[in-house]
């Protein structure tokens, strides 16, 4: 199976439109296809195909849970807490801050009393929507007020990669987050391919450039594709493509129609762009 | 004061508009302008800035190494990582840099004190003076590098620390922990969106985290006229908190093209932008 990512730094290049755009495009062609909508903080691959979201499978993080109990007022477990997310005054015990803990489980590691269990939270979801005979869709979405979304990232992608060995896919498109952090590096993970969405823009250009520092790093081949091309400096992503040696490969025009089709949930109209 | 321009979604203006709104806001007041997208920065361009005065490498985040000889291949370590960061290799486990988020529970677990953590320089910040007047703190996460939220946290301290009357951050996408940090203590939020179903869906997700932190908020439409009915739907739905609309205009694109922001180019949003800018001064 082929594991190919739409990426690209900088918001709103239109990440999302070419991964629907190609996804819809292989299965035309009578591929099978699973896309999956890595952008847990804010996906849309169901939007852009007109899809409500239903039967929800929950995503699961274990939390520390105090047993008050069996506390000794210690304060072990504070000291090794690298997210700051324990407060403790000697005499006390410990106070927890959800917000700041990541789940990394060093508190109840260490806990000479035995006295931190585990509660389980609900981090995020994942939907799983057929969009054609040969297509189907799996959206991640992370729970509002979750910080660390790479491990929400991290499940969704091993799911997608279950289902799609399940229901035969050829090819498993993951369209990621913006940015260049943890949960884009867990969405390209194992990626034999990355399609970098830009803009002729300055910004496309700089933003383009840090994911292309990160994809080098990570080993996977890369190119270019231009959207909104004949809009703005096509030279300033001329030069980032000659910097990496990596080629810009499929240009969209910028095209009304496309916004329409976009704002509308038609993007079936548009395939023929790539 | 402390004014936060965040989105959820990603290219919907808010460098755009924050790059602005400084403009007018040093008008008035002495400000400081922050951009908090540490993954990709982008206030500073459209504020003209290519090199700054100061940068500095900091290090906000640690990382495990294992020391081969001393790791027996027990696996404790791969076990225990929450974050999938650690390889088998041949019978022998190793840290996946890219994956390490440095919390220390390999270094806990491991009977052979084969582990050990080191400090990694994941950021800069930089500072400039621009051209406008007032200085930009702008941060920047390594590529590959985790802790883009404690980036954001360095950043908003050492903008504290030049004296202002108004603070202006612009936002990352999304809603997880660089625009947690952003919003964090902020006295207002300017929350821009498209007139997309894929705008208003991560307008509604930014705003659970802006009513997490009670932060009063306005809401400014961007590009409304790529469809006047979805528009119109934002609108009526924003209620009160509607700032203003801007309009899509080709003469942004010009405006970055040339490294200037759009209220001192020939673009009509100018004008628009301007009418947004007195509705929040009248809110804060």
């Amino acid at each position: 199976m082929h594991l190919i990512a739409s990426t690209g730094g900088k918001g709103g290049t239109g990440k999302s439109t070419f991964a629907v755009l190609l996804a819809l495009k292989l299965s035309n062609q009578g591929r099978r296809v699973l896309l999956c909508d890595c952008d847990v903080e804010c996906p849309n691959d169901h939007l852009l195909l007109q899809q409500k979201l239903t039967d929800s499978e929950p995503i699961y993080q274990s939390f520390p849970d105090l047993d008050a109990e069996k506390c000794v007022s210690c304060g072990t477990c504070s000291k090794v807490c690298r997210e700051n997310a324990i407060f403790w005054v000697k005499g006390k015990p410990p106070i927890f801050f959800e917000d700041l803990c990541s789940g990394c489980g060093a508190c109840w590691i260490v806990c000479p009393q035995n006295a931190i269990g585990r509660k389980r939270k609900v981090i995020g979801e994942t939907f799983k929507t057929k969009i054609n005979e040969n297509l189907w869709l799996l959206t991640g979405i992370s729970e509002p007020g979750i910080s660390e979304t790479g491990p929400v990232v991290k499940e969704v992608k091993r799911r997608a990669l279950k289902f799609a060995e399940k229901i035969d896919a050829e090819v498993l498109i993951v369209d990621t987050a913006p940015g260049t952090h943890c949960n884009v590096i867990q969405a390209l993970l194992g990626c034999e391919k990355a399609h970098i969405v830009t803009e002729p823009t300055p910004l496309g250009a700089h933003d383009a450039a840090l994911i292309l520092e990160l994809l080098r790093m990570m080993d996977i081949p890369s190119e270019i594709v231009l959207n909104k091309a004949d809009v703005g400096d096509q030279s300033v992503i001329k030069r980032i493509s000659d910097e990496y040696g990596v080629p810009i490969t499929i240009r969209i025009p910028y095209s009304e129609q496309l916004i329409r089709a976009y704002s509308a949930g038609r993007l079936d109209r548009m395939v023929g762009l790539l | 004061m402390k004014i936060v321009v965040a989105s959820g979604k990603g290219g919907t203006g808010k460098s755009m508009l924050a790059s602005s709104l400084s403009l007018l806001f040093s008008e008035i007041k002495s400000i400081v302008a922050c951009d908090c997208d540490v993954d990709a920065p982008n206030l500073g361009l459209w504020l003209g800035v290519t090199a700054y005065d100061s940068v500095e490498t900091i290090s906000t985040s640690e990382r495990a190494k294992i020391n081969s000889e001393k790791c027996t291949g027990c696996g404790k370590c791969f076990d225990n990582c929450a974050f999938g960061a650690i390889e088998k290799i041949n019978s022998k486990f190793a840290i996946n840099p890219l994956l390490c988020e440095g919390c220390g529970v390999c270094q806990l677990v491991c009977p052979t004190k084969a582990i050990d953590l080191a400090p990694v320089m994941n950021g800069e910040i930089r500072i400039k003076k621009t051209k406008w007047g007032f200085p930009l703190v702008s941060g920047q996460l390594k590529p590959g590098e985790v802790g883009s939220g404690k980036i954001v946290q360095e950043l908003r301290k050492k903008a504290d620390k030049i004296s202002h009357d108004i603070m202006i951050l612009d936002a990352a996408a999304g809603i997880g922990c660089p625009v947690i940090a952003s919003i964090t203590g902020c006295d207002y939020a300017v929350l821009i969106t498209e007139p997309t179903p894929s705008g208003f869906s991560d307008l509604e997700r930014i705003l659970e985290i802006v009513n997490h932190f009670k932060v009063p908020y306005g809401i400014v439409l961007n590009k409304w006229d790529i469809n006047p009915e979805v528009s119109r739907k934002i609108e009526e739905w924003s209620g009160e908190k509607f700032l203003g609309r801007i309009s899509y205009d080709r003469e942004v694109v010009n405006s970055i093209v040339n490294l200037k922001p759009v209220i001192v180019s020939k673009s009509k949003v100018k004008e628009e932008i301007r009418e947004i800018f007195e509705k929040i001064r009248g809110f804060i």
